[in-house]
């Protein structure tokens, strides 16, 4: 019986367009915009929880929707003019009201649930598809349920205000707060200019840049409880009949918001926390990458090897004797963390990922020479400008007879005569006297160590 | 004047002005609090509230009856888009003067008109009752979606452009146009 009313509700009314709008939007953004959650080691397809951060992301737009939605839909018997005919009817009004609310939850459940099936199969056929934990998972089950609360309480909102009025207002509200809570990815953890606390009453969140970061736990308990607390008030506001009671349903929003702010961190320290599963280190000999990026270890210890032996030919003792892959928390911009004893490895960086073979062996040794202070990710680009220097390094390193660039070098006048820079360097480095090439290399590693100008010290002009 | 008060009232006028001077008074309180928030986004939420809150007008309680009535309906159409926008847009620039002063004057006119002829044409498609969906919803795509590049970026998102780029006023007067005349020929869907 009950399952025949909510079909009835499902072919007959507004109910499953919200679930085909979040299904439909979210999947176009995402395909149609070739944007930056395709690129880096943070994109949409490239692991679990950059997946389900992703597609939770949206939910700045698809919050205020669904409460929206749900109030147009909680408007229908007042628009038709029945509400007075449906209370004379015998069954409880909570009954009447479970099977439109069910219907809602079910397309907006399934719509979202979609959208994480979609990520979820790219990422199980991609690469790095091996499941370290199911961490991601309360990510986006809090996110459906951020869904399905709003819409409820949407119906419940415009069934205790029933004006035309109600469903702007409630979209017009829950995209004002959206706006002043939101949180950037700029800062070391994602943070905001409310106070985290507050902002984290609004599900949506950051744009993942760090692979390694995910929700903490009482985050997710936070929100759950708040939002349990507004589904609740929902319901009961769909199915008061006194003024009493719907004065009584304010009760659990009040309460979820309460214990919620009580149980959320203040801090983003707080609410970020390095996922411990996906960052242990898996090591073969002196080369150290992730859990999360396991699959690559294969491929980069052998080159990784030869790499540091070759370092060790250029440099001496003063040679980084083991790789690692980069792993620290940076915020946007920053300058890396470089020591002389260990060669990081830059997942994010596209010089590294596109490298294969000898070409990565070349990538590494320029590392090991050169590192760029400046990181170089889709987020950010500065580390372009030691490019030069790398090339330089990498093919006297390699014992290259002419010059080989790391990247073909910009075809516009800029990128140009910056590769005509560097050709006069390489030809100046070359006709010097090889002990004078190797004081000359040597400085030019702990100037890019310090941040200084690699190619003003590899020429011998005094580095500014 | 007598027919100005009966449309006001079975267009529910009082409601959305009510609605309206409630947006600014909120406006304006906050706005005296000093806070410098993102001034453009707030500026635009507050544009398309006014919009929203006037969109609800666009439709009396009983279209087809008043469809058999012998009174030229387009003009009154036309007029009332108009109106509409011009109010929604005023109300801004009024708290703009007594406060807070969020956008240029040339950004909400321009944006004003886009928006209500969004507005006109949601009713058109949707209905007086879901007009808002069409201003909300492009809303939400500006400032939610990233800009594409080029020119599609400046139609896309013609609400954030500077009233000079070419494009975005282009689309926003366009809207005005399009839903203006669709509206007045067409009246509200039934």
């Amino acid at each position: 019986m009950n399952a025949r009313v909510l079909g009835i509700e499902l072919k007959r009314s507004v109910a499953p367009w919200p679930g085909v709008v979040v299904l439909g939007g979210s999947v176009a953004i995402l395909f149609l915009i070739d944007g930056i959650w395709w690129r880096g080691t943070a994109g949409w397809t490239a692991q679990w929880t950059p997946m389900a951060l992703w597609t939770r992301s949206w939910l700045a737009y698809w919050w205020p929707l669904a409460a929206g939605a749900g109030a147009v839909y909680g408007l229908r018997d007042s628009r038709s003019r029945m509400t007075e005919l449906l209370a004379t009817t015998p069954l409880p009004a909570w009954r009447r009201a479970a099977a439109p609310a069910g219907a809602m939850a079910l397309a907006l459940v399934t719509g979202f649930g979609l959208v994480v099936l979609v990520g979820a199969v790219r990422v199980a056929l991609g690469p790095t598809g091996h499941l370290t934990s199911l961490g991601w998972l309360p990510i986006s089950l809090v996110a459906a349920l951020a869904l399905v609360a709003a819409a409820v309480f949407g119906m419940g909102a415009a069934r205790a205000l029933p004006s035309v009025l109600t469903p702007p207002a409630l979209v017009m509200l829950l995209l004002l707060a959206e706006l002043l809570l939101r949180q950037d990815n700029e800062g070391l953890l994602p943070s905001g200019t409310a106070p985290n606390r507050l902002a984290l009453l609004s599900p949506a969140v950051a744009e993942p840049r760090e692979l390694l970061l995910t929700l903490s736990g009482s985050v997710h308990l936070g929100q759950a409880l708040w939002l349990l607390g507004l589904l609740a008030t929902g319901l009961g506001l769909l199915s008061a009949a006194t003024r009493r009671a719907r004065l009584l349903a304010a009760a659990p929003v009040l309460a979820g918001a309460a214990l919620a702010l009580l149980i959320l961190p203040a801090d983003p320290r707080g609410s970020y926390v390095v996922d411990r599963a996906a960052a242990a280190l898996v090591c073969d000999g002196p080369v150290c990458v992730t859990q999360a990026h396991r699959s690559q270890l294969a491929a980069l210890a052998p080159r990784a090897e030869e790499a540091l032996r070759l370092l060790h030919d250029a440099l001496g003792d003063g040679a980084p004797a083991s790789v690692r892959e980069e792993t620290a928390l940076r915020a946007l911009a920053d300058d890396r963390q470089l020591a002389g004893d260990v060669l990081l490895v830059d997942f994010e960086d596209p010089l590294v990922v596109g490298a294969s073979g000898d070409g990565l062996t070349r990538v590494l040794v320029a590392q090991g020479l050169a590192p760029n202070c400046a990181p170089r990710t889709p987020w950010e680009g500065g580390g372009l400008v030691d490019v030069p220097v790398q090339s330089i390094v990498a093919s006297w390193a390699l014992g290259d007879h002419r010059l080989e660039p790391l990247r073909q070098p910009d075809p516009g006048e800029y990128g140009q005569r910056a590769w005509a820079r560097a050709q006069a360097a390489w030809q100046q480095l070359t006709a010097l006297p090889p002990a004078e090439q190797r004081a000359r290399i040597a400085r030019a590693h702990a100037a890019a160590l310090s941040c200084q100008d690699g190619l003003a010290a590899l020429t011998g002009e005094a580095s500014s | 004047m007598r027919w100005l008060t009966l449309y006001a009232r079975s267009r529910q006028v009082p409601a959305s002005a009510a609605a309206i001077t409630l947006v600014a008074l909120a406006l304006w309180a906050l706005g005296q609090g000093g806070g410098h928030g993102p001034g453009l986004n707030v500026a635009l939420l507050v544009l398309t509230a006014n919009v929203a809150a006037a969109s609800i007008g666009l439709g009396g309680p009983d279209e087809a009856l008043e469809r058999t009535a012998a009174i030229r309906w387009p003009l009154r159409r036309a007029a009332h888009v108009l109106l509409g926008g011009a109010v929604a847009g005023a109300a801004l620039l009024a708290v703009r003067a007594a406060g807070p002063d969020l956008a240029p004057a040339a950004f909400v006119v321009r944006d004003g008109a886009g928006l209500i002829g969004l507005a006109a044409l949601g009713a058109v498609l949707c209905g007086a009752p879901f007009a808002w969906t069409l201003p909300t919803g492009w809303l939400g795509y500006t400032l939610l979606a990233p800009v594409a590049p080029g020119v599609v970026g400046q139609v896309g998102s013609w609400m954030l452009y500077s009233p000079a780029t070419t494009a975005s006023a282009a689309t926003a007067w366009a809207l005005l146009a399009a839903g203006t005349v669709l509206y007045a020929v067409a009246g509200p869907r039934r």
